[in-house]
């Protein structure tokens, strides 16, 4: 497997590490311990496309977010996670 | 209280031996060892890219690379090593934090890694072929021209590699630079790829 990192190009996988879902955001500070909860342990096993977290550790540094498919490894998008590399990210 | 003494040494000081490695006869790498050298990270503070990008070009003449590159200027190479970050890589360490900080100051942050990377530059008509087998990038010069470069890693060991001009007898340089304490193991495993071309070992203070 490659991802082609957005300020690299494309690398291999070994040069990447895997954190996990992208999708859990942090809820307010008084969201309650539900959902607390659901953020810190609770996870999707998704087949199917998933949007993840991963780390150009070997290469920029950089976070990135990737969109693949857990069935068949096919990547459709890779974008830098919030805050790396300010010029990029737009939001 | 005691009294120290600090020597200033190379990260290879024990690994480097000058003179003929592997196969006899014309050596087809040529591996140097770059000692005192100068390097300071610059990193952009959050939403200052464009201002460190101007601090950048009133400090060295020209622009500093914003994508995989390694630019020249009068008493420098700037490198690329990562997003609105870069190097500033310096012969005798002309460049120091004390004389970029009031340059950079509010726009990026400063650190020294002059003594954090050792540099090693790869040359010779079989510095291609050896760096092909610890690196999965395509180091063809149509792809990896002179002035690319690339963070990467090599033998899982994170590295900056940038393609310096050609040497006068037209042959490929590559620099590279790599963390002092995983400098050793890296030139091991860089001997053991050039053994079979034969290669000419040495160290020099002038950047390649």
């Amino acid at each position: 497997m490659r991802i082609v990192c957005p300020f690299c190009g494309e690398r291999e996988l070994g040069e990447f590490t895997y954190l996990g879902d992208a999708k859990p955001q942090r809820p307010a500070a008084d969201a309650g311990e539900e959902a607390v909860y659901d953020y810190v342990y609770l996870r999707d096993n998704v087949a199917g496309v998933m949007s993840e977290h991963w780390y150009h550790g070997g290469g920029c540094r950089a976070w990135l977010k990737v969109t693949r498919n857990t069935l068949t490894h096919e990547i459709s998008a890779v974008e830098p996670a919030a805050g790396a590399g300010a010029a990029k990210v737009g939001a | 209280m005691a009294d120290f003494s600090w020597d200033i040494r190379s990260p290879l000081d024990r690994a480097l031996t000058s003179g003929p490695y592997g196969a006899q006869g014309e050596a087809g790498v040529s591996l140097t060892e770059i000692r005192n050298f100068g390097l300071v990270q610059v990193m952009a503070r959050r939403g200052k890219a464009g201002e460190m990008a101007k601090a950048a070009k009133a400090q060295f003449g020209v622009a500093a690379p914003e994508t995989p590159k390694a630019v020249d200027t009068a008493d420098a190479t700037l490198i690329w090593s990562g997003p609105d970050q870069f190097l500033v890589l310096s012969k005798g360490g002309k460049h120091t934090m004390e004389s970029l900080a009031p340059g950079f100051a509010g726009s990026a942050s400063l650190s020294d890694q002059s003594h954090a990377r050792a540099l090693i530059s790869v040359s010779g008509g079989k510095a291609c072929a050896m760096l092909a087998k610890l690196s999965s990038i395509d180091l063809h010069p149509d792809v990896f021209a002179v002035g690319a470069a690339a963070a990467t890693s090599m033998d899982h060991t994170s590295v900056t590699l940038w393609r310096g001009k050609d040497r006068a007898d037209r042959q490929s340089v590559f620099n590279l630079l790599v963390f002092a304490t995983f400098a050793e193991s890296l030139w091991h495993t860089i001997l053991d790829s050039a053994a079979e071309y034969g290669a000419t070992i040495g160290h020099s203070e002038e950047l390649a």
